[in-house]
């Protein structure tokens, strides 16, 4: 069966098909490098992103993880500049990825929400992020599609999303373009020094790497405590839904100050809901289900801020799995085991993907990253 | 009919109604889409236009608004096989609650009509209305426009009931949800004017209209002589009945025998519309397949291939190449399943009496494997029995022999139904080649070029397929792509299917409104 024989001695392989898997292995092959990725394609694919291009921090995060705020906020810097990156990407493929960055809007129903609001993008636009607040009026000709809930919002000019089918299917192709090899639906069990060399165990035998990118998500905490560091990377199983595809109406990415909800409107029409509404792990990880009141609570909010959105049908749910750290990215070297990476997004993780694989990938090739990877680094978990 | 979403039609300005499921009540203004597949209302901002407006002060909901409903069992589906499990189930005590998509009870099978002026109702008809009244009358609640559209561990479902959601935890539930015609895919199969066996039947038998004047019906099993024979009978000119399997021969002795002595009454049925369909100069063509429809002057001309080749004409081509199993909400709570390879699906696993996997799940009839409505309705009482049972209520001595009664009456069904598809097996190589610009997924038309492109391309994965070319994402929820694609992958990869190897069962297991979720009964 194609792409499933283990490559033996490989220079480097990269563990995790994901976002960022795909990126470092691509900027790495397009160096000449000899690459594998080795995938385990579970849970659901490792793919299956909603396409969100996020900038301004997330309220749904600064309430879940408000000891995380100051971290987040040290990276905010990386967004703007990450959304940038997947425009020259896209350029750099000649792909289409469907990317529209046409702002994001975070919407308030109260004062105090607005308030809340106004002080996060003052925040904001001191660390470099083009963030405003809209009144309702303002909001009439900008948005005429939110419902009457909506008392103002705060713009950010930076965001959009990104369709994530087309923008996976193309890196893909790119990566194997380049000459990197795939080995999917296997299971990194563990890496082991070898040397000067890693061993990396599947169920298919082992293979031996000079250098090895670690970016299998939450499963890299397993992965990395062989080569001496206890990441802190959780899974978490976030429920999406999608409806039937409409003319285009939803001009931005629409969030709320106070209350989990994502909605964007694909290239292709179809309306994506999210937001971080809970969806569960089954089968010992293997498998995501959804949660009865996500359906509902997701759905439901949904029309509130866009009561246009009502007849529209659900055609699909569906749970990806988010990965979450200490509120930044882990990426670069293991001190102490040299040639191990790792490559972790943070916060937001699809929106970050493209420019950290490409920082970490200049670490690999030994170039000096265009930021600096101190604060990201994998050691601060000894 | 209903499952492939592709006669989309605005109704009194509400986007993406099927028009074949609609029922005409009242006088109504019908738009159509452009493409069918963008809801050209949602967005409008006119403030008296039909989308729906929240009402001011009303904020979004949460689940625990949503009404919980808790009856003993709940049945869903109200076909044969529902019916009869209600029915049982009821007299043994316990309160069952119904709930069936259709606008009324009745299912496929019973097809109860939907407009007064039809007269004279048929024999299949009056069965299904004796049925729907004693089950009415034994104090079960049936909800028709009721969709369950979903099923969650360990035992809930959620279900749209005229617009609005309930949640239902019985303490036993029994899926009769039936089973959906399979796809024909070869080129042309999505062309307007082809369509099942199972709609232009539903056409006739609940609304008395021909689906065209000259139609040309192809497929495997006994369906579509019934659908010839009801046509030739209402005035239609049908051009021939191409069916896969060869010629009742000598060879078939044994089966007739066996069919004979286990429902002689279905075969005199089958020996009438045959010999209906002979007078009425219908041209039979057995061994033989329809490779490919093309338009052609005003209507379509049908390539057949097998035993017998022709290029027929016809205004109207019926498809019916058999049914897929309505397993979703089985499969969505976890009811384990296993691939027949004779029958190319997948079954529920079940004990004699429908009990499925899931402590409080039983299953019965078309959905679970292929069995037709006398199976449904033999299963069913045992199904409804078996739950009673399970909840503490004992038989009475009349439920226990009619008990016994459909358990004999179960076997001897099934054996009917093993000897009637031994007749009617069609030989695999008849099986519709696709060339590569034919359609597999007609909701995100996807063809089956670009599905070879991929599969060279080393995906292996039914997820990973769909994710690159968008198979399986459309309204139809992969009803028609989903198992053709798990076929082709499972041939190309030597992997066994299994009920893993094609796509995970999600809900909503039918696409519903926003609005719809977010309205709690009585709310």
């Amino acid at each position: 069966m194609p792409g499933h024989a283990l490559p033996r001695d490989i220079e480097t392989v990269v563990v995790g098909g994901g976002i960022l898997g795909l990126c470092v292995a691509g900027f790495l092959a397009e160096e000449d490098r000899e690459v594998a990725v080795i995938d385990a394609g579970l849970p659901e694919g490792t793919t299956t992103n909603a396409g969100s291009l996020h900038v301004q921090m997330q309220s749904r995060f600064m309430r879940l993880y408000p000891d995380q705020v100051p971290a987040l906020e040290s990276s905010l810097h990386l967004y703007p500049k990450a959304v940038d990156f997947w425009l020259e990407l896209e350029r750099h493929l000649g792909a289409d990825f469907g990317i529209e960055v046409s702002g994001g809007l975070m919407v308030a129903e109260t004062r105090e929400q607005l308030d809340f609001l106004a002080r996060k993008a003052e925040r904001e636009r001191a660390l470099g992020v083009d963030a405003r607040i809209l009144e309702r009026s303002d909001l009439e000709q900008v948005a005429p599609y939110l419902g009457p809930a909506v008392l103002g919002g705060e713009m950010c000019a930076h965001e959009g999303r990104v369709d994530p089918l087309k923008a996976n299917a193309a890196l893909r192709d790119w990566a194997r373009g380049a000459g990197v090899a795939f080995l999917d639906e296997t299971h990194v069990d563990r890496v082991n020094r070898d040397g000067k060399r890693f061993e990396l165990h599947t169920p298919l035998g082992a293979t031996s790497a000079a250098s090895v990118v670690i970016a299998a998500a939450a499963r890299s905490r397993i992965l990395a405590e062989g080569l001496g560091v206890r990441l802190s990377a959780e899974a978490e199983p976030l429920h999406v839904n999608i409806t039937e595809p409409a003319d285009p109406f939803i001009g931005h990415l629409v969030q709320h100050a106070d209350r989990m909800i994502t909605i964007k409107q694909l290239s292709s029409g179809h309306v994506v809901i999210g937001g971080g509404w809970p969806a569960e792990l089954t089968h010992a990880g293997r498998h995501v289900a959804v949660r009865l009141a996500s359906v509902i609570g997701n759905t439901s909010l949904a029309q509130h801020i866009v009561p246009a959105m009502g007849p529209l049908r659900i055609i699909r749910t569906w749970g990806g799995i988010n990965t979450t750290t200490d509120g930044v990215g882990i990426l670069g070297p293991i001190d102490g085991a040299p040639g191990a990476f790792v490559a972790i997004p943070g916060d937001a993780g699809y929106t970050l993907g493209p420019l950290s694989a490409r920082l970490v990938a200049d670490a690999v090739l030994g170039r000096r990253p265009a930021e600096d990877l101190t604060p990201f680094s994998p050691n601060r978990f000894r | 009919m209903g499952v492939c979403h592709d006669c989309l039609v605005e109704v009194d300005g509400r986007p993406n109604e099927r028009a074949c499921t609609l029922k005409v009540d009242r006088p109504i203004t019908v738009g159509r889409e452009a493409a069918g597949r963008v809801a050209s209302a949602v967005g409008r901002r006119d403030p008296a236009g039909p989308a729906a407006v929240e009402e001011p002060g009303r904020g979004p909901i949460r689940i625990g608004e949503i009404p919980v409903e808790r009856p003993d069992v709940l049945v869903v589906g109200a076909g044969p096989g529902g019916l009869a499990a209600a029915h049982a189930a009821r007299l043994a005590g316990p309160k069952v609650l119904v709930l069936d998509e259709g606008s009324a009870p009745g299912g496929q099978y019973f097809k109860q009509c939907s407009a007064q002026d039809i007269a004279p109702p048929d024999d299949q008809h009056l069965e299904g209305r004796r049925l729907i009244d004693d089950v009415l009358d034994s104090g079960v609640t049936v909800l028709p426009n009721a969709l369950v559209w979903g099923a969650f561990p360990p035992l809930e479902f959620a279900a749209t009931i005229s617009g609005s959601t309930v949640r239902v935890q019985p303490r036993a539930a029994i899926v009769a949800t039936g089973a959906y015609d399979r796809g024909w895919p070869v080129p042309g199969w999505t062309l307007p004017g082809v369509m099942t066996t199972g709609a232009a039947q539903s056409l006739w038998r609940t609304a008395r209209r021909l689906p065209g004047k000259r139609v040309l019906i192809a497929g495997n099993g006994p369906l579509n002589l019934q659908l010839a024979a009801e046509l030739v009978a209402a005035g239609a000119d049908v051009v021939a009945v191409v069916e896969a399997a060869p010629a009742v021969g000598v060879r078939r002795v044994r089966e007739t025998l066996a069919m004979l002595r286990t429902a002689p009454g279905l075969v005199a049925e089958g020996v009438r519309y045959l010999s209906r369909c002979r007078k009425g100069g219908v041209r039979m063509m057995n061994g033989s397949v329809l490779t490919s429809v093309r338009r052609h002057s005003g209507g379509l001309l049908s390539t057949v291939e097998g035993r017998e080749a022709a290029e027929l004409e016809s205004d109207v081509v019926c498809l019916g190449y058999g049914f897929h199993p309505s397993n979703e909400l089985l499969r969505a709570i976890g009811c384990a399943h296993a691939f027949d390879p004779g029958q190319r699906r997948l079954v529920t696993v079940r004990d004699a009496r429908g009990a499925t996997s899931v402590a409080g799940v039983w299953a019965l009839g078309d959905c679970t494997s292929l069995g037709g409505a006398r199976v449904g309705l033999a299963e069913g009482t045992l199904a409804g029995s078996a739950a009673a049972r399970a909840l503490g209520r004992p038989l009475s001595t009349a439920c226990a022999r009619m008990e016994a009664r459909a358990e004999a009456a179960a076997a001897r069904h099934h054996r009917f139904q093993r000897a009637l598809w031994r007749m009617y097996r069609m030989d695999e190589s008849l099986l519709p080649r696709p060339t590569g610009d034919t359609v597999i997924c007609r909701c995100e038309e996807v063809s089956y070029g670009q599905v070879e492109e991929v599969l060279a391309e080393g995906a292996a994965l039914p997820g990973e397929v769909k994710r690159r070319t968008r198979i399986g994402m459309g309204r139809c929820q992969a009803r028609y792509c989903g198992p053709e694609l798990e076929a082709l992958l499972a041939e190309r990869t030597g992997r066994p299917t299994d009920e893993y190897s094609g796509f995970a069962p999600r809900v909503p297991v039918k696409p519903v409104p926003i609005a719809d979720l977010a309205s709690p009964m009585g709310g």
